[in-house]
């Protein structure tokens, strides 16, 4: 008998110890990440740069370039978060803690606006309200002798209230998942010390909750401060800017430094805030949750405050989720905004060119920018779902592997780093860095190429996540177990990890394949004129006042975006058999 | 008259009591009283109803269909429709899971039920020292629940539950996420606090250790109904069914199904009694304790041959499982005694069946 072992190559051992993999995805994710925040400060601390601090922050420009759009910006933060506590916070408690009849339609119709992209409810609500201010087509309101007051029509109102309908649902999920977490156990608990519902909710039930709520205001807070689409379209038409509006129309009129600067700026307010809200609650041992046995949770009667309160949460759902889509879907095939459901004709989706309507501009399906968008937009969804996924994947398994070491928890950081980032201002810091020549690289500008590199950057944090809880279907002991009845790793690739694992990597491609889909805020500043992507050109559209075109488009990304979130619940609920209770 | 004074005297009474959940019969037809300062244990198996039978005494559920009186005063009426609120009852609940709420101390947990019941800041902070003095946890007092460990989340729990000083004390399956050793110490505790309270415990549990060594009252549950009630000598000594003379006793007694053949009834090709300890019937089952069984041929008694299983030595004795056939029979040898699984065995009945009981499981009256 020879030796058991067989000797290794000392660097060989050496390279397969698993420093190579680190290290590389170190330095991928330092190129992706660091690098073009890093370059987007730098760019600020040239001579132009600091001319561009001044003229944004104390100079005669500054109030229009900086504090007036930061107010507005701070206003629609503050609004929203509020807002969508009230609103989210509201139909968690209804759905999660009350014997509320139709619990999981109303459920259902809490979590769909999330998956409507913003512009989609801002674009139904011009189609709605838009009035004679700036010529062009009447809304529906004002063309049926409706008058919209400005207010209503334009600016900060409607703005606040569109994101309030799009976040509302991210806070009702966080909360409603935190409400599901109080047990029962909790409630009764305080029932039999005597006290009464209100007591029970102030004392008991909202302490435990409150690290969900400040987690849902911030993120609310952040997600309407780097909102992009809803003020672009509500708001700038009467020149009410935020700080992504601004720092949109800085980079687009070629004052990129000033537009850096702004890009700075945002992601200080942005980051600050979720920066706070993560250190008021983590930390706390006040917070960590005692998890009893059984889930149970304890549902109040409502008495005769069902049906009425039902019906509040049915219209909310209602408004947010089917009078949006009808609207737009109405508008799409009608000829005057002012006559929504009559003489509907297909010309918008299929008509040929030279008619009256549409200035003789044809159909969609026949407009060949169109179909080209169309192609752009699902193979840049398809291929930053796999560049996500793989390089999500390989840093979760490093990250898991190396726990507690320093390139761990680097890694996890700088892979966390782009939650910080309004993904507007991600796209300027890839304008710093990419926007010209880098040695014999050519300038990436407007190609393909970048915003696969700035989505995979963008979406590293969801990535890093998803790719950890795929690994935590596979845990070491089911691969251990496969690996002492004798399998090679071939085999447990086969047989044991790749089935456990598919599902999970499916679903979060998916994921990923719709935020790309419907997402605007990256790829306004990255993509060229010449070859856009879907949510572009709707977005053009509207602007030009084709809003037929533009309701068509967005109704296109909808359709895309709710068939694929629909097959990634069904690969996450239906598939996994043995996952049934 | 007699009977009036009973019932006023009767800390628990529960009358007919009955829980439906849709067509499923949780609770059925429950009939107890206890009188003031017992000890009641509620044992059987999981799904029995005891813990179901519990909640509506804390008043978490309504009965479907009868009455449960505290004190004299009804509490929960099926037919009248009247609840008193679970605050309202005089009663603490220990839940299973603690129920700590995470976002308080272990002091403030504890001082809850007494600001809800609007106790002066003053004999609040006295009663709280208290019940930390009597648990032996002051020392965590400043602690969140996730800082300690599952013992001092118990002691937590029933703390909070003693401190309001409530008429009667219930416990759901108190000591089931404990490990062996701490569960015999609760076990002490938890008498001791009873002593020292004085308050009307009620007790869920499904060890049957646990209801012997801590009830003054069992009730042995099984399907939503009351098999037994009576104090646990009572239940060991005259089981009334099957079910019961099975589920209780360590080691567990033994159930030998026989027949009648002429004068005789017969396990296999046994003569094991005389027809007659069955009355009429033609098949029966017969109660054997443990004891009752011997290692071993003994002259002039019934001999069972049976293969060895299992061995496991008791306090200088040994309990000897073996099959006969495919029924397990549990006997006690002297001193220490093994054998090779499988090995051929004789098992001697010394005298007469303890019980014999009817093929419905009802005990045959003698």
């Amino acid at each position: 008998m020879t030796s058991l072992s067989v000797p290794m190559p000392r660097r060989s051992r050496w390279l397969r110890s698993g420093v190579l993999m680190p290290a590389f995805l170190l330095a991928l994710v330092s190129l992706l990440v660091i690098a073009p925040l890093g370059r987007i400060l730098f760019a600020t601390l040239t001579p132009e740069g600091m001319d561009a601090w001044t003229a944004v922050l104390a100079s005669r420009l500054s109030e229009n370039l900086f504090w007036k759009p930061l107010l507005n910006t701070m206003l629609l933060g503050l609004g929203v978060a509020t807002g969508c506590l009230l609103i989210g916070g509201f139909l968690a408690w209804l759905v999660v803690l009350t014997d509320v009849p139709g619990r999981n339609l109303l459920n259902l119709m809490s979590t769909l606006p999330y998956m409507i992209p913003s512009f989609a409810a801002a674009l139904a609500w011009g189609t709605l309200f838009r009035n004679a201010r700036l010529g062009g087509s009447l809304g529906f309101f004002e063309a049926n002798g409706i008058p919209i007051p400005d207010w209503l029509a334009w600016g900060l109102v409607p703005t606040l209230i569109v994101l309030i309908a799009h976040y509302y649902s991210l806070a009702y999920t966080i909360i409603a998942a935190a409400l599901s977490s109080v047990g029962a156990d909790l409630v009764e608990a305080g029932q039999m010390a005597g006290a009464k519902r209100a007591r029970i909710f102030f004392s008991i039930i909202l302490p435990v909750v409150t690290p969900a709520l400040v987690a849902a205001s911030s993120l609310t807070f952040a997600g309407a401060v780097s909102n992009f689409a809803a003020p672009a379209l509500l708001g700038l038409p009467v020149r009410m800017q935020t700080l992504s509006t601004r720092l949109f129309g800085m980079i687009e009129t070629g004052q990129n430094e000033r537009g850096y600067v702004i890009a700075l700026l945002l992601i200080a307010v942005s980051a600050s805030l979720l920066f706070l809200s993560d250190r008021l609650v983590s930390g706390r041992r006040a917070f960590t949750t005692v998890t009893g046995k059984g889930g149970r949770t304890k549902r109040f009667a409502l008495g005769p405050w069902r049906w009425p309160l039902f019906a509040v949460a049915f219209l909310l759902g209602c408004l947010t989720t089917v009078v949006p889509v009808l609207v737009l879907a109405a508008s799409s095939l009608a000829p005057q905004s002012g006559a929504l459901f009559s003489n509907w004709t297909l010309h918008f989706w299929i008509g040929e060119g030279g008619g009256q309507i549409a200035q003789g501009q044809a159909g969609l399906f026949r407009n060949p920018v169109l179909l080209e968008a169309l192609w752009t937009t699902l193979r840049l969804g398809l291929v930053v779902a796999f560049t996500t996924m793989l390089l999500g994947l390989a840093l979760a398994w490093v990250i898991v592997q190396r726990k507690g070491t320093l390139i761990a928890n680097l890694l996890s950081q700088i892979a966390f780093l782009p939650l910080l980032v309004p993904s507007i201002a991600f796209a300027a810091a890839y304008i710093a860095l990419f926007g010209a020549p880098i040695g014999p690289l050519p300038s990436l500008y407007g190609t393909f190429a970048l915003l696969v590199l700035a989505a995979t950057a963008h979406t590293l944090p969801f990535a890093v996540q998803s790719g950890r809880s795929v690994l935590g279907q596979v845990s070491a002991d089911l691969d251990e177990s496969a690996r002492l009845t004798g399998a090679g790793i071939f085999t447990r690739m086969a047989f044991i990890i790749f089935p456990l694992a598919v599902r999970g990597l499916m679903a979060g491609a998916i994921l990923v394949f719709v935020k790309m889909v419907r997402d605007l805020s990256l790829v306004v500043l990255l993509f060229s004129a010449s070859s856009p992507v879907l949510s572009m050109v709707a977005y053009r559209y509207a602007s030009e006042g084709f809003m037929q075109f533009a309701n068509a488009i967005t109704l296109l990304i909808l359709v895309m975006c709710l068939g694929a979130s629909v097959a990634a619940h069904l690969l996450q609920t239906r598939v996994q058999k043995w996952k049934q209770p | 008259m007699n009977a009036q004074s009973s019932v006023t005297t009767a800390a628990i009474e529960i009358r007919g009591l009955c829980k439906r959940f849709g067509r499923f019969t949780a609770v059925n037809n429950v009939n107890i009283v206890v009188p003031k300062g017992a000890f009641l244990v509620l044992v059987g198996p999981s799904g029995c109803g005891k813990s179901t039978l519990l909640r509506m005494l804390a008043g978490l559920e309504g009965p479907s269909e009868g009455e449960i009186r505290f004190m004299g005063r009804t509490m929960s009426s099926g037919a009248g429709g009247v609840i008193a609120d679970a605050g309202a009852r005089d009663a603490g609940l220990v839940f299973q899971s603690y129920a700590l709420w995470p976002h308080m101390t272990v002091a403030q947990n504890i001082e809850f039920p007494l600001k809800v019941a609007r106790w002066p800041r003053q004999r609040r902070a006295e009663r709280v020292a208290e019940v930390l003095r009597l648990l032996d946890i002051t020392a965590l007092a400043g602690r969140y629940p996730a800082e300690i460990s599952g013992g001092q989340q118990q002691r937590t729990a029933i703390a909070r539950t003693l401190a309001p000083q409530p008429s009667i004390l219930l416990f759901d399956e108190p000591l089931s996420n404990l490990d062996a050793k701490l569960r015999v110490e609760m076990r002490a505790e938890l008498m001791r606090i009873h002593r020292a309270t004085g308050a009307t415990s009620v007790y869920v549990t499904h060890d049957q250790v646990e209801a012997m060594t801590m009830a003054s009252h069992v009730a042995v549950l099984n399907e939503g109904r009351v098999e037994q009630f009576g104090p646990p000598i009572e239940l060991l000594r005259h089981p009334q069914t099957t079910f019961v003379a099975t589920f209780l006793g360590t080691p567990p007694a033994n159930l030998l199904p026989v027949v009648r053949r002429g004068a005789s009834l017969v396990l296999g090709d046994v003569s094991i009694a005389p027809a007659s300890v069955a009355g009429e019937l033609t098949e029966a089952r017969l109660l054997y304790r443990p004891q009752q069984v011997a290692i071993g041929r003994v002259d002039g008694r019934p001999v069972l041959p049976a293969r060895f299983a299992e061995a496991a030595p008791i306090a200088g004795q040994t309990m000897v499982t073996a099959m006969v056939g495919d029924l397990r029979v549990t006997g006690i040898a002297d001193g220490y005694f093994t054998a090779e699984p499988g090995a051929p065995l004789e098992l001697s009945l010394i005298g007469d069946p303890d019980a014999v009981f009817a093929t419905n499981g009802e005990r045959l009256a003698r």
